[in-house]
């Protein structure tokens, strides 16, 4: 199972990238393995402010839905459009073309609940 | 491969017309004028007649095959239920006519409420509900409105993880928050579990009996007596109510509120989906918040009854599917109440041979006895990477209906097999045969064969993913 | 009569594979014996023959009349190409197409029933049924709030009276203000005045039914236009009547976002209002919004065309609580019937001929009537009626 040095994660799978104020966020490959092959994504809005630990979007199989949850507070400031018509690149390329959405964030004390990617490594 | 419709279509003889003595050269109001084109087919009556006999024939049905779908009670529907319902005086009824002149559309509505009431135990029956979520979500009102009536803030329901999915879906499209209860491997109620979230906010409870593993659930009277005294009522899905007719009757189990699959434990089909109807059944008490219009006996006429006022109103136009109560009807005089037993009896003991074939050979989470239905978990049987739905297709090669798969979702890997009372023991040696053949030959020495599975069928293994990513819902 | 197969010995024999002596030991061991009860009291037992006279007895007690009552159920011509497929086996006791490759008869129907569904609404994309045209005007609400999260609904007061008692019972627990639009006195119809007046910032939608429930056409277009000009995210839901489609404005050419109503006109007999199907049409970007089964095409692995449901995470069977609906049986058999219905009527021509002989009668009975005495009409501008 692919997991980037440079990334930091969660236990329920999301991967950060932490790029000054902003976090880019996706899904790990783990998760996209377990989750098999994506068929859709609900996206939120951007603009939306969530929190941490909250279900932030949905995504789906073809017979099974997974929640996937906000791993830092923040408002969304960018979303990937590619994915809702092309699901599969979350597949393809969990960690590059197929990352979620960026926010910004509100709660740099939140990164401490963070996983640097040898403790995520060894949870999987 | 069977063409489309519009690609049959051709300038030929239109299959249907009609003549007119009025006047249909008529102007349209441009602003309310259609514009573009329909593009309908244009198919002649003996093209249309062979394409879709070529596709019922693309169909695995109860009229061609075993149908061993657990859950889904695909039981005979006898014939003499589709005769009588063509009865031009029972479908050629609009439901505006005055009640005078549709009496025997009102007295079956009457007699099939008051025979599901002996069946089940409860006191009144609406039959308004066209299925079996719609009769769950009438129910859940039905409760809701109860609790206002007395005045109490009751926001919960507990949906064992056990149920069907409609439950908890029901639940909150009526409203309620939905509280997860996690049920024991055998899908039966932890008590201990329930007590914990049995708040005096929770309105109710939903469960299956029995449950959606094919068992009793033992302890339903301490259950019921624990969730009415905390004030909060039992609603019974009534899914597998073919198991018990005539032997035990939910609302002496302590039941509030119900309700009955007409196309499932009363023989009215399927079609291919629908229409169905799930008439909900409730207890005294709760009768002045069913649907209107109830159906009244005034001396000897039938008549509507709207002065309801606590009721919650419609769920749907009219009466509620009627060829399906009909059909539903017959049914129950055709079997009357020795035949009704009969029949669950019949179920259990085909569902319980059946087990016995498996349960030396095959992991029944729920032990090896069960009622109409069981389920079976294949997880430490599969090997060289085939997957349970792998032999739910192989299944199809040999001219079988594949039974429920993984469902209920606590048990892995799980096949989920319904007989029905209807199969000969004959049907069901055959299948237990090749079941196992698959499962115990097929598996370790030809696993090609079900991984390339099915074969037999009209087509080969259909690709459900792309089907999602790249939806084409049309032609 | 009764439907087990087992003879005497075959029970033996089973009996014996299971381990236990009589069937009553089957439920011994699971029931609490207060339980059980000695007996049911239903009458029954008939023969198939018994059963006939039994039944065309009570039939005797209802009229079948010639039927002008319209509002909602039609009397229309039934071809019969419809009954005889209809009434074919393997369509009437197969069951939800799940397994696809054992259900193309089915599925592929089902498509075609899509197809010419949004043929007729104009719309991009049609689930494959729901109940009736009352609970698809509510499911149509249910999925506007999911999309458009605001507070307030608009509903003409001339939808048909029992659909709205329906989405009074569907929405009696929810915190979403409904009004009810009122009708021009003059003409039964919703004035584009109206719209002005109502539509606002809390909007999450508008619901018109045309022919509405008087049998007055509504200018759907200025409707659905004043709309959105109030409120570009409001929605308008068109409730439409599928024979009127053929000559009058159709969903998409006014930018309806949904379209729904009720099928039974599409070859489907009265039977008491209770044997109907609703259908759903709506913009592309609303699909993955929809209630209820979709059948999509695919391919099978030697790339031939066939079909599957699909958009199945949205389903109660997987998402539970978070499904689009709770629904799950539709009305698979008579939206066969409308697909066949719908293709026997030389493409656009003899369909379009349906639709003004059902206009050209309702005018020539609305004519004569009024002239009777007693009677006047209601409205005095009514210019088109329908089926009224």
């Amino acid at each position: 199972m692919n997991v980037p040095n440079n990334l930091v994660y969660t236990k329920t799978h999301e991967w950060i990238k932490i790029e000054g104020n902003n976090a880019k966020i996706g899904v790990t490959d783990f998760a996209q393995h377990e989750m098999t092959d994506i068929v859709h994504v609900e996206m939120p809005e951007i603009g939306t402010q969530i929190n941490k630990g909250q279900v932030i979007l949905t995504m789906e199989s073809v017979k099974s839905a997974f929640d996937i949850y906000a791993p830092l507070s923040g408002k969304i400031v960018e979303i990937n459009d590619y994915i809702v018509s092309n699901p599969e690149i979350i597949n393809q390329s969990p960690y590059e073309k197929g990352y979620l959405f960026i926010i910004e964030i509100s709660d740099k004390n939140e990164f401490d609940d963070l996983l640097s990617a040898k403790i995520y490594k060894s949870l999987i | 491969m069977e063409k489309l419709l519009n690609e049959l279509s051709s300038k030929c003889n239109s299959a249907y017309k009609l003549n007119c003595d009025t006047e249909t050269d008529i102007e349209i109001p441009e602003n309310l004028k259609r514009k573009s084109d329909l593009g309908l087919p244009n198919i002649s009556e003996i093209d249309l007649l062979r394409h879709f006999t070529n596709l019922s024939r693309k169909n695995y049905s109860l009229s061609t095959c075993f149908y061993p779908l657990g859950s889904c009670t695909m039981k005979h529907n006898p014939l003499i239920n589709e005769r009588i319902a063509k009865n031009r005086a029972f479908n050629l009824i609009h439901p505006y006519q005055p009640t005078e002149t549709m009496q025997g559309i009102l007295k079956i509505i009457y007699n099939l409420e008051r025979d599901l009431c002996e069946i089940s135990g409860m006191n009144c029956f609406s039959l308004q509900q066209a299925a079996g979520a719609h009769g769950e979500f009438t129910g859940l009102l039905v409760i809701a409105k109860y609790f206002k009536s007395i005045g109490q803030k009751r926001i919960h329901i507990i949906v064992p993880d056990s149920a069907h999915g409609t439950n908890s879906a029901s639940a909150v499209m009526a409203g309620f928050n939905v509280i997860p209860l996690k049920s024991n491997p055998d899908g039966s109620i932890s008590i201990l579990k329930l007590k914990k979230i049995l708040t005096p906010d929770v309105a109710g409870i939903m469960l299956t009996v029995p449950n959606t593993l094919g068992v009793f659930e033992k302890n339903i009277l301490e259950i019921s007596k624990i969730v009415h005294k905390n004030g909060s009522l039992l609603y019974y899905d009534g899914a597998n109510l073919n198991a018990i007719m005539g032997i035990v009757k939910p609302g002496d189990m302590g039941f509030d509120v119900m309700h009955i699959n007409l196309h499932k434990t009363f023989s009215a089909p399927h079609g291919g989906g629908g229409p169905g109807s799930g008439p909900v059944g409730v207890k005294t008490f709760l009768e002045p918040f069913l649907p209107v219009p109830r159906i009244k006996k005034k001396k000897s006429k039938f008549v509507l009854d709207y002065e309801k006022h606590n009721s919650i109103g419609r769920v749907k136009a009219f009466f509620g599917n009627f060829p399906i109560i009909l059909k539903a009807y017959v049914y129950i005089k055709s079997l009357g109440a020795k035949g009704l037993k009969n029949a669950s009896e019949q179920a259990v003991l085909n569902a319980n041979y059946m087990l016995s074939k498996f349960k030396n050979k095959i992991t029944v989470p729920a032990g090896d006895k069960c009622m109409h239905e069981f389920v079976l978990s294949l997880k430490s049987l599969l090997k060289n990477n085939i997957k349970t739905v792998d032999i739910a297709k192989r299944l199809l090669d040999y001219g079988y209906y594949s039974p429920t798969i993984y469902f209920p979702l606590i048990v892995e890997e799980a096949v989920m097999i319904e007989p029905t009372e209807t199969e000969s023991k004959k049907t069901l040696d055959l299948f237990i045969n090749i079941f196992n053949n698959i499962l115990f030959e097929e598996m370790s020495k030809k696993p090609h064969k079900i991984k390339e599975a099915p074969v037999n069928t009209p087509l080969k293994r259909l690709n459900e993913i792309e089907a999602a990513r790249k939806p084409v819902l049309k032609w | 009569m009764d439907f087990t197969l087992q003879n005497k010995k075959d029970k033996h024999d089973m009996l014996k594979a299971i381990g236990i002596k009589n069937i009553k030991e089957l439920f011994d061991l699971v029931i609490q014996k207060i339980l059980k009860i000695k007996k049911i009291n239903i009458s029954g037992g008939k023969t198939e023959q018994e059963l006939l006279n039994y039944f065309s007895n009570i039939a005797l007690t209802n009229k079948v009349l010639t039927s002008f009552r319209g509002a909602g159920i039609y009397d229309h011509f039934i071809p019969s190409l419809v009954g005889e497929i209809i009434g074919r086996s393997e369509f009437w006791t197969s069951y939800t197409p799940y397994q696809a490759e054992a259900s193309q008869g089915t599925l592929q129907a089902i498509f075609e029933y899509q197809s010419l569904i949004c043929a007729l609404t104009g719309m991009d994309t049609a689930n494959a049924s729901l109940y009736d045209g009352a609970t698809a005007v509510t499911e149509a609400i249910l999925l506007a709030i999911r999309v458009n999260k605001k507070n307030k609904i608009l509903i003409s007061s001339a939808l048909h009276p029992e659909y709205i008692q329906t989405i009074k019972t569907y929405f009696e627990n929810y915190s979403i203000k409904i009004i009810f639009l009122p009708i021009s006195k003059k003409k039964g119809n919703i004035e584009k005045s109206i719209i002005d007046m109502f539509v606002d910032d809390d909007t999450i939608a508008v619901i018109i039914q045309s022919p509405n429930y008087f049998g007055v056409i509504e200018d759907m277009k200025t409707l659905s236009f004043a709309t959105k000009l109030k409120n570009k995210k409001s929605m308008f839901i068109a409730v439409v009547n599928p024979i009127s489609l053929a000559i009058f404005q159709s969903p998409s050419e006014y930018d309806a976002d949904i379209a729904v109503g009720e099928g039974q006109s599409l070859g489907i007999t009265m039977s008491v209002g209770g044997n109907t199907c609703g259908f759903m049409t709506v913009k592309k970007t609303l699909e993955w919004k929809m209630p209820g089964r979709i059948v999509g095409q695919s391919i099978d692995k030697n790339n031939q065309r066939g079909f599957v449901l699909t958009l199945q995470s949205r389903e109660q069977h997987i998402k539970g609580g978070k499904a689009t609906s709770n629904i799950c049986t539709n009305s698979s058999l008579n939206a066969l019937a409308g697909c066949v219905f719908l293709s026997g009527w030389g493409g656009d021509i003899e369909f379009k001929n349906l639709a003004k002989i059902n206009v050209s009668k309702a005018r020539y009975a609305f004519e004569k009537i009024k002239t009777l005495n007693g009677f006047k009409s209601k409205f005095h501008d009514n210019f088109f009626l329908m089926n009224s």
